[in-house]
């Protein structure tokens, strides 16, 4: 670490894997719900739960961008943060209302909860992924404007890099795409025409950026590859994901009340949204290949060459086998959306968050550039076990899903809804058990931490040979 | 830095293209994207004959003439930039460039123009299939030729400032090789649009 | 007094360039016209593929380049020259 003000990131990567904790709670409770619907009920129902998972998965992952920010825009401006003492305030800011969300969440019905918040001054809640309450609402932007202020002041003061612009971008669209979740019209299909602004442009879109920059960063450090090689390869990708992720926001626009000619503009561009992710898969591989040195951490170059692969699979491949009209006609709102969904979340945004807090986490608790070899290898344990459960997890909700798009939609006698999943749960059985396994890895992932920490450092291998 | 470029090795083919190979990727992920579009046009027009052909009539083929010579013209104007800044005549590969941005600069307004006309006489993307098709092909091209025009703006600017020489000047062949796929996408949609019925 | 290469690659660029010039002439004059027939319209997909092979093999440079990329543009062009012929083809 070559910054004292970059340690500011560490309370929010602690934060951010105590949220990933809950998220996966959650997501068993869910899962289990599927197949026996009253399980834990009336205490915490299905669409409680639900919100629950992903609105944590949401929080966890913006934690993990901050915190990545935090800690590699010094290093890259190569300067202190502009106000550590900022960074914090916001952190306790960010995570009171976080919390005291959830809890408003699980204690009050939701309805009471608009009432209790004065959801009718401004109404904006009720929408899948933006159900927070106006005042939490108001709040990320103020958290988000605050961050914005500082991350900035840094970069624009400091040494300008590709990486931290790209960052910066990412970021600002992050928050000035927050603004339509204030946006709620009467009229449906504006509603959600414009709610796909927030929900697909942040994951299909500005978050790209903030995931390749993240990455970018990391395999400039850990392979030495020169910077203006990486750069090149960030300006690529970037410019890729932008071509087909914003008008790929048409693949969300079939037959919801859009003019038609959205069913050609999002099949066409975001049949070709797998394209950057690809780049990124060959990018990382290329990098690691070409590096000039071991790096000891070997850890968050395991990462972040999951990272590359998982993010193809999940929101490319996954992402494509829905993705044209005429197939979507069949698929839409099926398990195969959840299937897609688990995958390229963890694929990209989960792999990359646990990437950036691999490689800076050792630095920030004392050591050189790694931990002892005990605490890499569990770590290494833990990212076969999460990632592999989490390709069982796909693979079962995408049977799911086809079965479940054919007994319901595509057959000569298309049953109702409640008695298709019913013959699908097996599947969700299935999905749960790989869920267990995926809880086993993440208890063996914060364990990592625990473990070996007074054992030495992997030592620094210099300069070893590219072919190594 | 650069080893020699590609023609100065005689009878030595190089492995991979003039220009930076992260480029060429990008140039293969647009052509993809083109080809769909293509394809999607064609085959859709299959259902559609009629309409198709009747309204590729209403369409300026003398306009789309003028901008198909004003592509070609400008991918030879980069063609000899690229030559002159590999014999070390940075000030004439810089004024090649701008040549290039000017030929473009006219695309753009003829092309603009063409709009104009459309837009006055109410047509919209959702009037009919061939429209949307018509609009959304070239506009798509529409704005690859904005971005050309910026690349090649920033190449000229940065070789009148004597970034780049004989030695090393991938930038330029970078730039030069995304211009001809601009240019050779509308060689493409020319005739497919324009005139085959 | 011998030609630098890049000469040797200039030259044949610029008559390129007035073949490029004169086969959009007939590709617009072939529209002007009014031509009709399966066999006009393979005529001026055909000519929009060389043009197309013509500006990969010499503005790009791939004629210099061997294996994978020396024939990507090629690749390109015949696939979308396959496609849109054979819709073309298929709606007669």
């Amino acid at each position: 670490m070559q910054y004292q003000s970059q340690s500011v990131a560490k309370l929010y990567f602690v934060a951010a894997i105590g949220l990933f904790v809950g998220q996966i709670l959650f997501g068993l409770i869910l899962g289990l719900q599927y197949v026996i619907g009253d399980f834990l009920f009336p205490a915490i129902p299905f669409n409680v739960a639900r919100m629950v998972h992903t609105n944590l998965l949401i929080v966890w992952l913006l934690f993990g961008f901050m915190g990545a920010a935090y800690y590699l825009v010094p290093e890259e401006a190569e300067r202190e943060l502009f106000s550590p003492g900022l960074a914090k305030l916001l952190f306790w800011v960010f995570l009171i209302a976080g919390a005291l969300t959830v809890l408003g969440y699980l204690l009050v019905p939701y309805s009471s909860l608009a009432d209790l918040t004065g959801n009718d001054l401004l109404p904006t809640m009720g929408r899948e992924f933006l159900e927070q309450p106006t005042i939490t609402k108001l709040g990320i932007v103020v958290v988000a404007l605050g961050f914005l202020f500082n991350i900035g002041m840094t970069i624009l003061s400091g040494r300008k890099t590709v990486v931290n612009l790209v960052l910066l971008i990412g970021l600002v669209g992050l928050a000035v795409l927050f603004l339509f979740s204030f946006y709620n019209p009467d009229n449906l299909v504006n509603d959600k025409y414009y709610w796909w602004w927030v929900v697909h442009l942040w994951v299909e879109g500005v978050w790209e950026l903030i995931l390749g920059s993240i990455l970018a960063f990391v395999l400039i450090k850990t392979t030495g590859v020169d910077r203006e090689v990486i750069e090149k390869w960030l300006y690529v990708i970037i410019a890729m994901t932008l071509i087909t992720g914003i008008v790929g926001t048409g693949h969300h626009y079939y037959w919801i009340g859009t003019p038609e000619y959205w069913q050609w503009w999002g099949s066409v561009f975001s049949a070709m949204e797998p394209i950057p992710f690809f780049m990124m898969t060959v990018f990382a591989f290329n990098m690691v290949n070409r590096r000039r040195r071991n790096h000891p951490n070997q850890a968050a170059v395991l990462w972040a060459l999951g990272t590359a692969v998982m993010a193809f699979l999940g929101a490319g491949v996954w992402g494509f086998l829905h993705t044209l009209a005429p197939v979507n006609y069949y698929t839409h709102g099926s398990q195969i959306t959840a299937a897609h969904g688990h995958m390229a979340f963890y694929g990209a945004y989960v792999m990359v968050v646990l990437t950036i807090i691999s490689y800076a986490m050792p630095m920030m608790r004392g050591r050189q550039a790694a931990n002892s070899n005990r605490s890499q290898v569990l770590e290494m344990w833990s990212f076969w076990l999460m990632t592999v459960s989490i390709v069982f997890i796909t693979l079962f909700l995408t049977g799911a899903g086809i079965l479940q798009v054919y007994l319901q939609r595509f057959s000569e006698n298309p049953m109702p809804f409640m008695m298709v999943q019913e013959k699908i749960s097996l599947f969700y059985w299935l999905r749960e058990i790989a869920g267990l396994v995926f809880l086993v890895g993440l208890v063996l992932y914060v364990a990592s931490f625990f473990v070996g920490s007074k054992d030495p450092e992997v030592a620094v291998e210099q300069a070893a040979s590219p072919t190594a | 830095m650069r080893q020699l470029n590609p023609l100065e090795r005689q009878g030595e083919a190089l492995r991979y293209p003039p220009g930076d190979l992260a480029v060429w990727i990008f140039i293969l992920a647009e052509l993809s994207v083109f080809a769909i579009f293509f394809a999607a046009y064609a085959f859709t027009r299959m259902q559609h004959v009629a309409l198709f052909d009747q309204y590729q009539a209403t369409l300026d083929r003398t306009s789309a003439l003028y901008n198909t010579l004003a592509l070609i013209t400008a991918s030879y104007f980069v063609v000899r930039a690229v030559a002159a800044i590999r014999e070390n005549r940075a000030a004439q590969s810089r004024n090649w460039l701008w040549a290039g941005v000017g030929m473009g600069l006219l695309f753009l307004v003829i092309k603009g123009a063409e709009y104009a006309h459309h837009f006055a006489e109410g047509v919209r993307l959702s009037t009919n299939t061939f429209y949307m098709f018509y609009l959304s092909l070239t506009f798509f091209h529409f704005m690859h030729v904005i971005l050309g025009i910026i690349v090649l703006a920033v190449l000229a600017v940065r070789t009148g400032q004597g970034h780049y020489d004989a030695a090393s000047h991938t930038d330029i062949e970078s730039g030069a090789s995304y211009w001809h796929m601009v240019d050779l996408v509308w060689l493409i949609l020319f005739p497919l649009v324009y005139v085959m019925h | 007094m011998t030609d630098s290469l890049t000469q040797r690659w200039m030259r044949p660029c610029t008559l390129v360039y007035g073949v490029l010039m004169g086969l959009t002439l007939i590709t617009w004059a072939v529209g002007m016209l009014e031509l009709q027939g399966l066999g006009v319209t393979f005529l001026v997909l055909g000519l929009a593929l060389l043009k197309g092979h013509l500006i990969g093999d010499w503005f790009m440079g791939l004629r210099s380049v061997r294996g994978f990329w020396r024939w990507v543009i090629v690749f390109w062009l015949l696939l979308v020259g396959g496609l849109v012929g054979a819709a073309f083809w298929l709606s007669v």
